[in-house]
């Protein structure tokens, strides 16, 4: 019963705690570029402003325009239930879960593509072809990682391998586990659009990406947009941490253990994120066209992962 | 020290001199004895003695052409007499090294250190062509050496895994004995062996490794081709028939034999082949040493007495002819200005007694009677054909006609004729000097081992195919 | 167990895998500098591994190759590297024929290879698997980057890297050649590089540029 609790409050964690995550990385960007930047608190703020806006909607735009934000949310929200956080379980958990987690982040970027092309916009229909290409390039290397890890652990569901993982040695790193970090590191970048694939920040026609697709977009549908982005952000650094770093989450079900997973975990997090700060703001953006080549590196390490697995199988 | 270009030619004179004559002492020495050691890392043996006396000849008539030679050579950096001699003696002290180096670590430091001390001989006039050429056969030879590195430390694992004391198990004569306890470990053997022929295959310039070897040939102040036609390709022939007798007395001779003969008519017939279409006479001559340099492996690998005598015989005849050659070609480019064969008509009427020593070493080299080459020649072909070994025969005696064609038509392009040079303003003529003493031995030499080998040639010969059987 | 002897242990058992790493980014890698710094860390990892090898073994000797390694290849050669490549002033990029995604995929290819390789004389050598497949790898990336890299000073790397593989190759098998031969060895090498750093001055005054692929006088 406590454990089932749990398994919602980690869940309602990644889904709340998620615009303040975006807020921090902001803060740090700007602290990095030494502005005084906005406060960690501005995108519950911004999220609460979008949800008291009128919507406006262009008039050729049909059912799924309205819809889509809506099901990307819904989408994204459920993939959060079926990570483990404070402890090696989830709220929901399946073998083979690990497929399901990646189609539910392919369905809600499917209708955010489908939301934008209905939209009427040029900017909607050139935002979404880009983005299908992305996806279609980064959804290979990260079935291929997650596959990686499933055949090491011999199970296919997420909270299984961080409790495999967390049996084993911490100083035994595999192989199969830095390849697949690295190709996972990659694929996190394009997935939730951040530098050097995407800018989140820019409205810059020739290089935005996912900001193409949302330009039609206002009040609350737009809010939700943000709100899954957000997410989906919080969702791929945890799945990092929950199948390459899971030490730390409490293996029992008692306060303090949750208290101090808790505490490690935040600290994990504060690491990723200071990482991916300190990268937004000394790389550049990549050309489009050089973002396929970006990701075919992911998805050679990630093949390499797999392959690894069966040679250094002991 | 050194200022002047005739105070740094006659020290380099003098030193050849003592240097021929201390070679002279050692390969004496050697062959009462049979065999000699100096310390942990020196030893020689009859085959030692006999590609010491081939370098001794040959180093001391490239010294005696360059002296003359060297005259017109502008003075820029890492571009003087002083350089040239300095990098030439490390040269020849590098590849004596190769010879007597009993370990064969050190032999690879050595016979890196050959590329090393070369490779700036090989860019010494700075051009484009020279400089291209350089970075080439420094790069090109490096890599092949790392591999044969590679290959030489396989042999040191098979030989410490077989028992020997790690000290020992580098030394060729330590190896050569070890015999049936190498036996162990074919797998090894062999891959070491493949990578060894690959990284000195590449100082032979045994195609496909010969990329850079027409290239480094055709760019060198001539002497400098002569050396490295003449001595360094032996010495890198040198390393590998160590190497072949160690894997032929531990897992029989049939592998290492087998890829000797395979590279070495491959070489022969690309060489022959692309002997054809060459435009540039230095050009020519470096396709010949790869040609030379496969029949020379062929018969290694057809190994029996006569094969390896015959081989042997033809490293030695080789370096001669190939040295004429080269020293006539310098002559060319030196007067003429170009060695471009389509520049060269009428080349006869200019440079009459160049043009008659390179006629004189057109067929020494295509293996014509009375020179040394047709006994060698003829002695490696006897020895396939009394193997019926119908296919190195048969590549061998295809190519030597296509050669022969090849060169000829070159050559008969080159020196008759009326001349287009006679049209330009400068006039040029043979300049008789030290250049023609050098060509003059080579010539004597060839004609000499043509008609019969001296005896103490032959006895040195004889003791380097025994150390062989 | 001691805490000496633990690290020695991982750092022996981790040591192929840095090794991949290091292998895998140069061959994204688009700057020379990028390579040099990357080889500058595969040469620590080496030195490192001589260490811990030396600690295991109780060998004497390998505390000098060690301190050769990391004076030499750690500091020495990236120094100098990055010494000419400021005098050179000329672009950085490597001049990759092949892009930084194919590469990878290649060298991911090479790797497999390796190990394929590595299991055909597993019988007659007695060395781990993975760290004699590193051995092969890093060879197989040197002659790689050689081939698909057209400035000089990538070349020269290529060749660096190379060395490194057959240095490692030795050291598992064998524990390192007699020290006097591996002395020298180094010092070819050092040479030889020195060599090549004129060549590649009078390569940019020739030429104009550092692009060796476009050395196309002699042909033939």
């Amino acid at each position: 019963m406590m454990g089932f609790v749990i398994n919602i409050v980690q869940m309602l964690l990644l889904v709340l705690a998620a615009p303040l995550l975006r807020g921090i990385i902001s803060k740090l960007k700007a602290w990095i570029q030494k502005r005084q930047g906005a406060s960690v608190w501005r995108p519950y703020a911004n999220l609460w402003k979008l949800f008291h806006k009128e919507e406006l909607v262009p008039n050729t735009a049909t059912l799924i325009f309205r819809s889509a934000p809506v099901v990307a949310f819904a989408a994204t929200v459920v993939a959060a239930a079926f990570l483990p956080v404070l402890h090696p379980a989830a709220f929901l958990t399946l073998d083979g879960d690990i497929f399901l987690f990646v189609y539910l982040l392919a369905i809600g970027r499917f209708a955010m593509s489908l939301g934008a092309l209905d939209g009427g916009s040029s900017f909607g229909g050139m935002g979404s072809s880009r983005e299908a290409l992305v996806a279609a390039l980064a959804e290979a290397p990260l079935f291929l990682v997650l596959t990686a890890l499933a055949i090491l652990a011999r199970t296919g569901s997420l909270s299984e391998i961080a409790a495999w993982t967390i049996r084993q040695n911490f100083f035994d790193v595999s192989t199969v586990h830095l390849l697949a970090l690295a190709a996972l590191a990659i694929v996190a970048v394009a997935e939730t659009g951040r530098i050097p694939v995407d800018n989140p920040t820019t409205h810059l026609e020739l290089t935005m990406i996912h900001e193409a697709m949302v330009l039609e977009y206002s009040g609350p549908s737009l809010a939700l947009i943000e709100w899954s982005q957000a997410i989906k952000l919080n969702l791929l650094a945890t799945l990092m941490i929950g199948l390459f770093a899971p030490w730390g989450m409490s293996l029992t079900v008692t306060p303090l253990g949750l208290a101090a997973a808790l505490g490690t975990y935040a600290l994990k997090l504060a690491c990723l994120v200071i990482g991916l700060a300190v990268v937004e703001s000394s790389v550049a953006k990549l050309r489009m066209y050089a973002v396929p080549d970006f990701l075919r590196v992911a998805s050679a390490l990630a093949i390499l992962a797999v392959i690894f697995t069966a040679i250094t199988k002991r | 020290m050194f200022k002047s270009r005739r105070a740094a030619t006659s020290f380099a004179l003098g030193a050849g001199i003592l240097e021929v004559l201390a070679l002279a002492l050692a390969v004496w020495r050697i062959s009462r004895t049979s065999s000699l050691e100096l310390g942990k890392y020196l030893r020689a043996d009859s085959l030692t003695a006999f590609f010491l006396v081939n370098l001794g000849a040959v180093f001391f008539l490239v010294l005696l052409y360059s002296t003359s030679y060297i005259r017109h050579i502008p003075a820029g950096r890492f571009s003087s007499p002083r350089w040239f001699y300095s990098l030439l003696f490390l040269f020849l002290f590098s590849i004596i090294a190769v010879y007597l180096a009993g370990n064969l670590g050190f032999l690879w430091i050595m016979m890196e250190a050959t590329t090393l001390a070369s490779a700036l001989l090989v860019g010494f006039y700075n051009t484009e062509g020279a400089v291209e050429a350089g970075w080439k056969y420094l790069i090109v030879c490096t890599v092949g050496l790392a591999f044969a590195l590679f290959g030489t430390i396989v042999f040191y694992v098979a030989a410490v895994h077989a028992g020997l004391q790690p000290e020992m198990a580098l030394q060729w004569y330590a190896l050569a004995h070890a015999g049936k306890m190498l036996a162990n470990s074919p797998a090894l053997l062999k891959l070491g062996f493949i990578f060894l022929l690959v990284g000195y295959g590449t100082k032979i310039g045994l195609v496909p490794m010969h990329s850079w070897l027409p290239d480094a040939h055709a760019e060198a102040p001539s002497p400098v081709s002569a050396m490295l036609s003449a001595a360094l390709l032996n010495c890198a022939v040198y390393a590998l028939i160590r190497y072949d007798a160690i894997t032929s007395n531990a897992i029989g001779a049939t592998f290492s034999h087998r890829l000797f003969i395979f590279f070495g008519a491959a070489s022969v017939f690309v060489a022959g082949l692309l002997m054809i279409v060459q435009k540039d006479l230095k050009r020519l001559l470096a396709y010949s040493s790869v040609e030379h340099m496969g029949i020379i492996a062929t018969g290694l690998g057809l190994g029996g007495f006569f094969g390896i005598y015959g081989a042997l015989l033809h490293t030695f005849t080789h370096s001669m002819a190939k040295s004429l050659l080269f020293f006539g070609a310098g002559q060319v480019r030196e007067m003429v200005g170009t060695s471009k064969i389509s520049m060269l008509k009428g080349l006869a009427r200019q440079l009459p007694w160049t043009s008659a020593a390179l006629v004189v070493g057109l067929i020494a080299i295509v293996g014509l009677p009375p020179f040394g080459l047709f006994v060698s020649e003829f002695s490696i072909l006897r020895e396939a054909f009394s193997q019926r070994h119908w296919l190195a025969a048969l590549v061998l005696l295809t190519t030597l006609s296509i050669v022969f064609a090849a060169m000829t038509f070159h050559f008969l392009k080159v020196l008759p004729g009326s001349s287009q040079m006679a049209e330009s303003k400068t006039a040029v003529s043979d300049r008789k000097g030290p250049e023609f003493v050098a060509m003059g031995i080579c010539v004597a030499v060839l004609i000499t081992l043509g008609l019969s080998i001296p005896a103490p040639l032959n006895y040195l010969l004889k003791a380097a195919v025994a150390v062989l059987q | 167990m001691g805490l000496f002897e633990l690290a020695a242990a991982k750092m022996l058992s981790s040591a192929a895998m840095l090794l991949f790493g290091t292998v895998l980014l140069m061959a994204t890698a688009k700057r020379i500098s990028t390579c040099v710094y990357l080889f500058a860390c595969q040469s620590a990892i080496l030195t490192a591994e001589v260490v811990a090898a030396g600690y295991v073994q109780h060998m004497r000797e390998a505390y000098i190759i060690a301190g050769m390694v990391l004076l030499v290849k750690v500091f020495a050669i990236p120094f100098a590297l990055l010494w000419l490549m400021k005098k050179l002033r000329t672009a950085h990029d490597v001049g990759a024929s092949l892009s930084p995604g194919y590469s990878v995929f290649v060298m991911s290819g090479l790797i497999i290879l390796s190990f394929a390789a590595v299991r055909l004389y597993l019988i007659e050598l007695h060395a781990t698997e993975v760290i004699l497949a590193a051995a092969v790898a890093l060879i197989l990336n040197g002659a790689f980057l050689m081939v698909t890299r057209s400035k000089a000073l990538m070349l020269m790397m290529g060749l660096l890297v190379l060395e490194n593989g057959i240095f490692l190759a030795a050291l598992v098998t064998t524990f390192g050649m007699p020290l006097i031969i591996e002395i020298g060895i180094v010092f070819d090498l050092l040479i030889g590089l020195f060599l090549m750093g004129i060549f590649v001055f009078r390569i940019r005054d020739t030429f104009d540029h550092l692009d060796v692929s476009r050395l196309r006088g002699l042909r033939g």
